[in-house]
């Protein structure tokens, strides 16, 4: 296998893992069948945009990213989401309606046409033998960092255990003296904070454009339904069999077949193990 | 109007009232422009070039005497929803000739529908081979495209060792198929061919590969979101030092979503760009801005066709001194117009045509190369 192979790999894992994440807190944890996650990550690509046309500075684009995106999804969490905790089908509608919602209204703001974002560390580096784009070195770190750091948070917190209780029962958890509205709107906002933060540091690699969500809703989909939802390792198994497919068979063969097999992998999955490979909820 | 209704199919009576009452002096003509779907992002410049024409036909005395009102559908939408909104035009608003601005299959879909009775011009690039009574192309095929431009690249920029990717269907591989024989030709090989579905949006096998080919040029054919995928990451990994790119359907939009430091030696051919600097194009383009302000979407190459379109079809009526289409067929071989493109003919049905070659390094395009009157490789007849 050759080095650039690997690399590639660890890119392609590390990133669906990063853009799953949300989904997998939305839906694994909250049962919020969220279709409108592809659309946080495309409104998370849009802060460069929206720093530059304002004119502010680069270090801005995190904070206007989370605040943009916490905003959607606060003020959509408040309206409609927190009516349809444990709907599963209901939520399904709902977040399709949203996407779309989201999708016309940043059309409406940033037009049809395509934007472009300059990344922030340009040119490749030397890295095992092969030369690699540096910026995606810095974010392949920087997510594996990212998420030792939520393992550990993850299993020291609470907060876990008081969201399972809250789907599980939520009348009982308001007894034992748990603020599930709070909870769970938290919960939601995270969620959708990183698919924020995940399309910010995707922008340079990626067009950017209204419609662009799609694509991470269906790769997310895929990666939950073969890892299995509410866990971390699901979400990371899921994640790099369903980007390992894709990239070694890609490599190897080529796309038909590397996109063929990751749909026969998810076909397979939902049919035979419908819980995934990793699933806390049995 | 007459002529019209008495060919009606019973199944169309209900638009009959319609037609009648809407029957007007203006000669009405339908311009089918993507509203929605993919190529939605083309629909606005489309429809202004469509204004832009009209204003200037009408203002040369319009279609033999008569000035023209157009009348938009949206086609943006699966080929039988199109060809029911042409019908719409066609039978229910009097619509006496159509432009048309959107893919292959609605284009199949309305020359099925329309049985060579209205005429029907058809303006954006595509693959080649559409012939039928009343069709008229002002779009680019590869042939046109790829002709002049390889050799020109080839001597010019010292390259010889092409590596070819496109989307997964006709139109990419039509035109790899031309490109093979005019590299060859030109004394060069093909080191690669890569087709790509549309639902792929990460290039990173097909960049490894192209890296180990050892290509030092690119043809793509990719089209939209996957085309500004693909430029990105290929600047990305620092292969535009290996190698140029050239595509087909690289227009303004597509440039700015791959973003200035990504388009370093990306080469671009077609017969319209938004910076041509000749008399006609930068009068084009003054007007343009005048009547739809610096805010207007960006010209490009799709949305300035139903411009083109247009000016055909007021030509080739003029010359027929009307707007059937067995007058128009016959009068056809040999028209000539000018435009923004240059001064053009219609050749075998198809619009021989000024080609440019622009250069988006530094993310906008600078034509490096004009080859006027590049015919097509296209021959329908009567």
């Amino acid at each position: 296998m050759s080095s650039v192979l690997l690399l590639n790999l660890a890119w392609q894992i590390s990133t669906l893992a990063l853009v799953a994440l949300g989904l997998a807190i939305v839906f694994g944890k909250l049962r919020i069948m969220n279709m409108a996650h592809g659309e946080f990550v495309m409104i998370g690509a849009y802060a460069p945009v929206i720093t530059s046309s304002l004119g502010l500075p680069g270090w801005l684009q995190v904070p206007v990213c989370l605040l943009s995106v916490g905003l959607v999804a606060f003020v959509l969490e408040r309206t409609i989401i927190r009516h349809l905790y444990g709907r599963m089908f209901d939520s399904l509608l709902a977040t399709w309606g949203i996407a779309i919602l989201l999708r016309e209204t940043v059309e409406l703001l940033f037009g049809r046409g395509y934007q472009s974002v300059t990344p922030p560390i340009s040119g490749t580096l030397s890295l095992l033998g092969t030369e690699y784009p540096a910026y995606r070195i810095a974010v392949i770190a920087g997510i594996v960092l990212g998420f030792g750091a939520l393992a550990w948070w993850n299993a020291r917190s609470k907060v876990a255990t008081r969201i399972k209780a809250m789907v599980g029962n939520p009348d009982l958890a308001e007894a034992v003296g748990i603020n599930t509205a709070r909870l769970s709107a938290g919960a939601f906002i995270f969620g959708c904070c990183t698919a924020g933060l995940a399309g910010l540091i995707l922008a340079p690699t990626i067009r950017i454009e209204p419609m662009m969500g799609l694509d991470y809703l269906i790769r997310s989909f895929f990666a939950l339904v073969v890892g299995g939802l509410g866990s971390l390792e699901g979400l990371g198994i899921g994640a790099g069999i369903i980007a390992g497919t894709q990239s070694v068979l890609g490599a190897l063969a080529n796309q038909t077949y590397g996109y063929l097999a990751v749909l026969t992998l998810s076909i397979l999955f939902l049919w035979l193990k419908p819980d995934g490979i990793r699933s806390s909820t049995r | 109007m007459l002529k019209t209704t008495a060919r009606l199919p019973s199944s169309a009576a209900m638009c009959l009232a319609i037609a009648t009452t809407a029957a007007q002096a203006d000669i009405r003509i339908g311009v089918l422009v993507p509203d929605s779907g993919p190529a939605g992002l083309f629909g606005p410049s489309a429809r202004n070039s469509a204004i832009l024409a009209a204003n200037e036909i009408n203002a040369n005395g319009g279609i033999n005497g008569e000035p023209i009102e157009l009348v938009f559908a949206d086609v943006g939408v699966p080929p039988a929803e199109a060809a029911q909104a042409a019908l719409r035009l066609w039978r229910g608003e009097g619509v006496q000739a159509f432009v048309g601005m959107h893919d292959s299959a609605v284009r199949e879909a309305l020359v099925g529908r329309f049985g060579g009775q209205v005429p029907y011009v058809y303006t954006p690039v595509y693959e080649g081979n559409a012939c039928a009574p009343g069709l008229y192309v002002t779009g680019e095929t590869p042939s046109q495209q790829l002709a002049p431009v390889i050799p020109y690249l080839m001597e010019h920029e010292g390259v010889s060792r092409w590596y070819l990717i496109g989307h997964d269907y006709n139109w990419p591989r039509d035109t790899n198929a031309l490109a093979r024989g005019y590299i060859t030709e030109a004394g060069g090989e093909v080191v690669g061919e890569e087709y790509v579905p549309f639902t792929v949006s990460e290039f990173d096998s097909s960049l490894q590969r192209i890296r180990e080919s050892g290509a030092d040029a690119v043809l793509i054919t990719l089209v939209g979101g996957g085309s500004v995928g693909f430029n990105v990451s290929f600047a990305g990994f620092g292969l535009d030092d290996q190698a140029i790119r050239l595509g087909t359907l690289i227009e303004e939009n597509t440039l700015a979503g791959i973003g200035a430091e990504n388009a370093n030696r990306l080469f671009s051919s077609s017969g319209y760009f938004g910076s041509i600097e000749t008399e006609a194009a930068t009068a084009f383009a003054a007007s343009y801005d005048a009547a739809f302000g610096a805010d207007a979407p960006a010209l490009n190459d799709l949305g300035e066709s139903t411009y083109e379109g247009l000016m055909l079809l007021a030509a080739l009526a003029n010359r027929a001194g009307s707007l059937s289409v067995e007058a128009m067929d016959a009068a056809a071989e040999g028209t000539t117009w000018s435009t923004p493109r240059g001064d053009n003919t219609l050749v075998g049905r198809h619009m021989a045509q000024t080609i440019y070659l622009a250069d988006g390094t530094g993310g906008v395009f600078n034509v490096v190369a004009a080859f006027p009157n590049v015919a097509s490789d296209e021959a329908c007849a009567n």
